[in-house]
């Protein structure tokens, strides 16, 4: 059994099927990234991936265009975005808070505008949306390891390149100086003269329309058409492994792929025979070790950190 | 009580007021948008739940699950504690105790305790869980929680499906429970687990503010740096609060399994805990206004599953009220204006009286 999963572990199609897995985590992390780096943790991921995965369907079932459907979703994942920053900074909502109701539209406000809309409750089946289209890397197709990277799809692609984007965002841009401003600390930020209502905003709305491409991903090209519950927990992986990243582009895309080999891994393992419902639990599992072995790791130099000051304080 | 605190509460029902009535004008508009019927529709969904003593006792057999968890979230977010397992709590101590109630034989109100004791034993040691990692590692708690609940849920459906399932069933379920198991029921379909879920918000009402403990854990959610520094142990009451927490959610799970059903039926987390954290903030994590809270929750659930019975109308327009009370209810600055104009109007008064006092004199 094993070398059952070694084997398929070292195929092509298993990277392959990592990099497909990874890219909506990876775009939700990412937006969770650009938020808590503005200060603001933004736990209404979930909800924003499920409404823009079913408002990506709905789009592109209109428009007869995939694209569209995908900007369709990615804007209202800005909208969502948007509204939780009014609700946190005009009306004081805990910005926590706010998340969870973002996640109950998602949990059953979807199925009910889903039942507006098609008169279904469980899935899209119903109305033709349409899926995004898979781009071929002519110079990879062939090669045997990296033809993983040919043949997926568009918004794939898009995810990595988020990762670079998101870094010249934070590094090269003054919007991200400001972001990240905001973020080390707020009344300083205001104390220089920053709008740091407009600069969180803005954050929140990067990162719910980010989010939303990720949703998009989920009902357009992960799977034919919206399913009730369909993101399944990925916006609150994305959570942990933006943790992990400690809210650095690289280090968040690093983390993601982790969670998605895991969630790959259990793809194949459920293939040979292993109960299904067990398998389930890895990601989950993997999640939390990998998070607390971090949390632990950081603990460990911020006390060792402490105690050398306090030793050189001390001479 | 003083001028000001007599404000603040009024100000306080006023605002909690105006925000239950926004959301429900929202829902309002979406049944507009939706229905072919809906005055009909409205009508089941306000007025049906409290029309007849059946229907009024359907919506406490409702609450009966929401008491627990909202008490639950109220012990954890007392200490400012983002604890969001009491989902996963509910189904595993309904499981545990099912698991009780299938296999272990025992003389009829006995069985009942023990199956409640073991899902809350069960539950709070799960619970420790995620408050070591957080304590001793400093993971974030509401992650590590979030994950913990899938968890749950698929070991959950694991033993489920594959070690008890009853095979002669066409859905997936356990073996119907033993009868001494079986919560007896107090009138209509509403069992006895009601007065045990008001007996535990009058015990952890006293506990909260009562006594020492409670107290840390209040204080602890106040400010937590300040505790420490005044000698409590916070690392302790952060992993109390946290067991506390899961011992309710089990016992709620499982006085809602042996009350409501007669087999173990959960494929999924039936939601009660995030209903939970809605409660504690209708409540404002005060446990004695728990029951208040739970039964307006329910009266709603009740309302919307009556209207998706008689009408077009989907129940999950629940989730959609649910969303908009959080968003407003929670707002600190929500009518902030109006309640500016409150004070100011209030200390104006008060100057001319007192001017006209010295005037007098």
């Amino acid at each position: 059994m094993v070398q059952q999963i070694l084997s398929s572990v070292f195929a092509t199609s298993f990277l392959a099927s990592v990099f497909r897995i990874t890219a909506p985590i990876l775009f939700a992390a990412l937006a969770s990234a650009v938020s808590e780096r503005g200060g603001v943790a933004n736990i209404g991921l979930e909800g924003i991936m499920m409404i823009s995965a079913l408002s990506g369907v709905l789009f592109s079932a209109w428009s007869q265009n995939a694209l569209a459907g995908a900007l369709g979703a990615a804007l209202i994942g800005a909208l969502i975005g948007l509204m939780m920053g009014f609700f946190h900074l005009k009306l004081g909502t805990d910005i926590i808070l706010a998340g969870i109701a973002v996640n109950m539209l998602g949990g059953g406000g979807t199925i009910f505008f889903l039942y507006l809309f098609t008169g279904e409750k469980g899935n899209s089946a119903s109305i033709p949306s349409r899926m995004l289209p898979t781009v071929d890397i002519p110079l990879f197709k062939d090669v045997p390891v990296l033809g993983a990277l040919s043949g997926q799809s568009i918004l794939t692609y898009a995810a990595f390149l988020c990762v670079i984007l998101v870094y010249i965002l934070f590094y090269k841009t003054p919007l991200g100086l400001k972001i990240r401003a905001v973020g080390e600390n707020r009344h300083a930020a205001d104390s220089v003269g920053l709008s740091i209502n407009r600069v969180i905003c803005i954050a929140l709305a990067i990162s719910g329309a980010l989010a939303g491409l990720g949703g998009a991903y989920m009902s357009m090209f992960y799977s034919m058409g919206f399913n009730a519950n369909m993101v399944a927990g990925r916006g609150f992986i994305a959570l942990a492994a933006q943790a992990m990243g400690r809210g650095e582009p690289l280090g968040t895309m690093l983390s993601s792929l982790l969670f998605g080999a895991a969630d790959a891994l259990r793809n194949n393992m459920e293939g040979i025979g292993l109960p299904s419902q067990l398998v389930a639990t890895i990601p989950y599992i993997i999640t939390i070790i990998a998070l607390s072995l971090y949390t632990a790791g950081t603990m460990n130099k911020a006390k060792r950190a402490r105690k050398n000051r306090a030793l050189r304080e001390r001479k | 009580m003083s001028n000001e605190n007599r404000l603040d509460l009024k100000f306080g029902i006023l605002r909690g007021a105006a925000a239950i009535l926004v959301s429900i004008g929202v829902a309002a508009i979406l049944i507009f948008i939706v229905s072919d019927t809906p005055l009909e529709a409205l009508r089941y969904m306000l007025i049906s739940p409290l029309s007849s003593p059946r229907q009024i006792f359907g919506v406490f057999e409702r609450m009966i699950p929401l008491m627990f968890t909202g008490l639950a979230v109220c012990v954890m977010f007392s200490a400012n504690q983002f604890n969001l397992a009491a989902e996963g709590c509910v189904l595993l101590g309904g499981f545990v105790s099912a698991l009780c109630a299938i296999y272990i034989s025992m003389p009829p109100v006995l069985h009942v305790i023990f199956c409640i004791l073991m899902a809350a034993v069960v539950c709070g040691a799960v619970m420790m869980v995620p408050a070591a990692l957080q304590t001793k590692l400093g993971a974030n708690v509401m992650v590590t929680t979030l994950m913990l609940n899938y968890i749950i849920q698929y070991v959950v459906q694991y033993f489920l499906v594959n070690k008890c399932a009853d095979k002669s069933q066409g859905a997936t379920m356990s073996l119907p429970f033993l009868e001494t198991a079986i919560i007896p029921k107090m009138k209509y379909q509403t069992s006895w687990g009601f007065v045990i879920g008001l007996v535990m918000v009058l015990l952890v009402s006293v506990f909260i503010y009562r006594t020492r403990w409670g107290y840390s854990i209040r204080m602890t959610g106040v400010n937590q740096k300040f505790s420490g520094y005044s000698g409590m142990k916070v690392s302790g009451i952060i992993a109390l609060c946290q067991v506390i927490g899961g011992v309710l959610s089990g016992m709620g799970g499982s006085v809602e399994v042996l009350g409501y059903f007669d087999r173990f039926k959960w494929r999924q987390m039936p939601g009660y805990g995030w209903n939970g954290v809605t409660i504690a903030i209708l409540a404002k994590n005060n446990p004695i206004l728990v029951p208040f809270a739970s039964f307006f929750l329910a009266y709603l659930g009740k309302g919307c599953v009556n209207m998706s019975i008689y009408t077009d109308v989907p129940a999950e327009m629940l989730e959609v009220i649910q969303a908009v009370i959080f968003l407003f209810f929670a707002a600190d600055k929500f009518l902030a204006k109006y309640r500016q104009r409150l004070v100011v109007k209030q200390t104006v008064k008060y100057i001319d009286t007192k001017a006209v006092k010295e005037v007098a004199k």
